[in-house]
């Protein structure tokens, strides 16, 4: 039974591997095809193979691993030497071949009516009428002037001439081709009724490297992804690049992202830390008072409470809003009914943070009170029967019991908890987006704003537009930031095992 | 034996399974299309089948994620030969390099602005098929039939009728600068000034100038008087507007299906005067692009000139989802529908949306700067020159 499970569980993601490979090979994307046929060869060497048994559970973690955690850290370094953004997407070759096919429409030599005829051969030719009428015979890129009554003209007769609906199959064959007028210009099909008279606009030097303008005689060369005109103008599109650390010194030059970033980076700290703290403290609160046992109906407290963990946080973070409307939310409307005044919740820089904290406060002491329930069960009973032998007060029996032993289990997740919230982007973007503004600010910094959601202005408000290279730059700094953040994090912890030995 | 019959099976299901991926293929025009005009085009694809012998695929996509799918898909190969997408859109698409201009054949059939929504550089990148700007929506029962015709008109009316009945004489979306421009170009303020050769200039950011300055002015007293309800998000403003509380409001056509739901007696017209002077809303067009990696795009051209640019396949994108058309011929269908006949008279005054990258710099601080003079925190002159000089700033710097 386990061996079929096994078979046909092997069988089908082997079907998925080919139909995979398939695809790859057809798209020719190869070294994406030979990681996918090593990938298989591993996966089915690993399943079938008895003595690679224990790799059946471990690679599927490694897989995911690599996948979501490695691939997008490395692909992130890697952006972040480059300039990929608005104007930036192209790779080279696609745009030297763009510029290359861009054309100049000579308009003074006037549009060129045509016949099309197909040989017996499948060879195409043309019999073009200029704008003074006068006649040329085109075939194979290349025009013969003809007079009226020309036998090569009669020829043509034998050929099929290809009708309206004929032309318009045939566009992608007849838009490629390209007949020399002269020297420099060339009778190419406009659209559909014409052919017009063209000259090409650059022309690219492999052996060079530069672009030239055959109208102006510049020379454009590549600088920083953009091919340059000496005095600096830059044509678009341009293309893809590795730029070195520039992303990174422009961060620490640029005073419109050095300015804030201090202030920003404070902020930041002080929302995680209190996010924890807020958090940590209702939800322990709640637990200690479900875990007592004369407490009636406790699991229907706990249920409730439970709630606005299951309710989606954007839901409840778009309905806070609501609430702390200054004018018309319910919190402003019950204050001023009760105190008689009203606060400027969005408004004001103190409070907009007083109610973010708030609104993670609904958000997450569900969790905290999950986590905290859990732990509590842990502690031995026997503990507080000695304590209470020993006459402990309750504050004492928490503060020496239920305290250090609770951090073992829970300290950790306190850790990651802080790290959440330091990028916890979405509670701040759906509450108040980083608002309000900083008066005579030269920054589009806010008050509210914390690193990832000042990241998130700087990549896709720039004045480019996008700049992913930017954001990826600042995102490992970041990055930085809080790796060492919770690296010292767990050296306190590592501490708080010490504690454990001594209780 | 069985083992080869059941490695034989995996293959046969492998490559039963291995369906060419949508992409553009020569001779084959594929197109993404939002879900509203998919209909439309699908029985028009009909059509070129007919005629040409050519297909057309339509992929279905929402409109919003149409722009940065094509960034990701088209370089590698994989993207579509004609797009749906708004002009704003038409300055990253075009510095990235992935669409195409376009041969109008007859651009006197189309609405002038909108035509110069979709032209960059000189050249034509669209065929527009829809405009639309922001412009009144009033409540005939607390305005009377004919509306509001100016600024000072209702600043009368507020005062003197509604407002003793705690009634807002206009709401509309804030801190949104969206929303905000007319009142900041109603005495010439704008956005991006034009250089010799009539491009956009990035460096001349006119929204400080004095015009601008005493617009915003104006709009603070407005807030100050009562006139407008002050920090209203929109759905606030639509809420106030759907209860009667505000007699009317700022905003677009997109608006007509909650208001329309609410029940209000609501016209719809353009914005009001102020100093005998119109202030230009934004305006919104969108059209049909072609994709610079399309294999196909001289059969794109023909099908968006031949098939797509008719009366019948406009009137057709009309009925799907009424928005006032771009294409003339098809234009006395508004008529027949007050509505549209309003919107249509308020995009007539809009002044396209800026379509430059830059403009991405534009909006937050500007928005900071509207919410500083809504929350009372700064006075609208030195708000707004600051934002303009934050905007130039990082304009430069990302130059």
């Amino acid at each position: 039974m386990a061996k079929l499970v096994k078979g046909v569980f092997l069988g089908i993601l082997n079907v998925v591997f080919i139909w995979t490979a398939l695809f790859l090979y057809s798209s020719e994307a190869y070294l994406v095809l030979v990681l996918l046929l090593l990938g298989a060869a591993l996966v089915n060497f690993v399943f079938i193979s008895e003595r690679a048994y224990p790799y059946r559970y471990l690679l599927p973690a490694a897989f995911f691993m690599i996948l979501l955690v490695v691939y997008p850290i490395v692909y992130t370094v890697y952006v972040s030497v480059t300039n990929y953004g608005t104007g930036n997407i192209l790779t080279k070759e696609q745009v030297i071949t763009q510029l290359q096919e861009r054309r100049i429409l000579d308009a003074e030599a006037g549009n060129y009516t045509y016949q099309a005829y197909r040989d017996g051969e499948g060879q195409l030719w043309f019999v073009f009428t200029g704008p003074q009428g006068e006649l040329l015979l085109g075939h194979a890129g290349e025009l013969t002037p003809v007079q009226e009554g020309d036998a090569r003209l009669a020829r043509l007769a034998e050929f099929t001439e290809l009708a309206r609906a004929d032309l318009v199959r045939a566009t992608n064959e007849i838009s490629a081709l390209s007949f020399a007028l002269d020297e420099a210009r060339q009778l190419q099909m406009r659209n559909i009724n014409y052919f017009g008279v063209y000259r090409p606009q650059y022309q690219y030097s492999r052996e060079r490297d530069e672009l030239l303008d055959l109208e102006s005689g510049i020379i454009y060369q590549p600088v920083l992804g953009y091919f340059q005109a000496p005095d600096g103008t830059r044509l678009t599109p341009g293309f893809r690049e590795i730029i070195g650390f520039h992303n990174f010194s422009k961060l620490l030059t640029n005073p419109q992202v050095t300015g804030p970033f201090i202030r920003v980076f404070i902020w930041t700290v002080q929302w995680a830390l209190l996010s924890v703290a807020t958090t940590f403290s209702v939800g322990l609160f709640l637990a200690i008072l479900l875990n007592d046992p004369h407490l009636r109906l406790r699991r229907f407290y706990r249920s409730v409470l439970i709630l606005p963990y299951a309710v989606p946080a954007f839901i409840s973070a778009l309905i806070w809003r609501g609430l702390f409307h200054t004018e018309l939310g319910v919190i402003n409307r019950v204050l001023q009914a009760t105190i008689g005044s009203g606060v400027p919740w969005l408004q004001d820089p103190v409070w907009a943070k007083v109610a973010l904290v708030i609104l993670n406060l609904w958000l997450g002491f569900p969790y905290m009170m999950i986590v905290c329930l859990g732990a509590l069960q842990s502690i031995d009973v026997e503990m507080y029967e000695a304590a209470l032998v020993d006459g402990a007060s309750s504050w004492q029996q928490f503060r020496h019991i239920t305290l250090p032993l609770l951090m073992v289990s829970v300290g950790p997740l306190l850790i990651s908890s802080f790290s959440f919230n330091f990028n916890n982007f979405s509670v701040i973007y759906l509450l108040t987006r980083g608002r309000p503004p900083i008066v005579g600010a030269q920054t589009p910094a806010g008050h509210t704003d914390i690193l990832i959601s000042y990241t998130y202005r700087l990549a896709f408000e720039s004045g480019r537009g996008v700049d992913y290279g930017l954001a990826s730059a600042v995102t490992l700094v970041i990055f930085l930031i809080t790796g060492a953040i919770t690296f010292f994090n767990f050296r306190f912890t590592g501490a708080l095992e010490e504690v454990r030995k001594n209780v | 034996m069985k083992k080869v019959a059941a490695l034989c099976l995996v293959f046969v299901l492998a490559l039963a399974l291995s369906l060419p991926a949508a992409a553009s293929v020569p001779g084959e025009l594929l197109i993404w299309s939002d879900g509203e005009r998919a209909p439309v085009l699908t029985a028009v694809a009909r059509k070129f089948v007919a005629e040409y012998g050519i297909s057309v695929k339509i992929q279905e996509l929402p409109f919003g994620d149409i722009r940065d799918n094509l960034a990701i898909v088209a370089p590698t190969g994989e993207g579509p030969d004609i797009i749906v997408g708004a002009h704003d859109w038409l300055g990253q698409l075009v510095t990235d390099g992935l669409i195409e201009p376009i041969d109008i054949e007859d651009p006197s059939l189309f609405v002038q602005s909108a035509l110069d929504a979709f032209t960059w550089g000189g050249q034509y990148y669209g065929i527009p098929y829809a405009i639309e700007s922001i412009g009144l929506f009033y409540n005939k029962d607390l305005v009377g039939e004919d509306g509001i015709g100016s600024f000072e008109e209702l600043e009368e009316l507020t005062k003197n009728e509604l407002a003793p009945k705690g009634i807002y004489g206009l709401v509309l979306p804030q801190p949104d600068p969206y929303h905000t421009f007319p009142f900041f170009s109603v005495l010439g303020g704008y956005v991006f000034g034009f250089d010799e050769e009539g491009a956009l200039n990035a460096l001349d950011v006119g929204l400080a100038n004095a015009g601008a300055v005493e617009g915003f002015e104006y709009f603070e007293k407005l807030l100050d008087e009562g006139v407008i309800a002050r920090a209203t998000p929109y759905d606030t403003m639509m809420s106030l507007f759907q209860n009667g509380q505000a007699a009317t409001m700022m905003t677009g056509p997109w608006a007509f299906g909650d208001v329309r739901a609410a029940g209000v007696n609501y016209g719809f017209t353009q914005i009001p005067s102020y100093k005998g002077q119109f202030g230009k809303p934004f305006l919104g067009a969108q059209g049909f692009m072609v994709s610079a990696f399309s294999e196909n795009k001289m059969l794109a051209n023909i099908f968006l000139n031949e098939f797509v640019a008719t009366k019948d396949t406009m009137l057709a994108i009309y009925e799907g989802d009424p928005r006032p058309t771009a294409f003339l011929p098809a234009a006395e269908i508004i008529n027949e529908d007050p509505d549209m006949r309003g919107v249509m008279e308020a995009a007539e005054k809009a002044t396209p949306m800026p379509q430059i990258p830059a403009m991405n710099s534009v909006w937050t601080a500007w928005s900071d700067a509207i919410e500083l003079v809504i929350n009372q925190q700064a006075a609208p002159k030195a708000a707004i020159e600051n934002a303009v000089e934050t905007i130039i700033q990082t304009i430069r710097d990302s130059m």
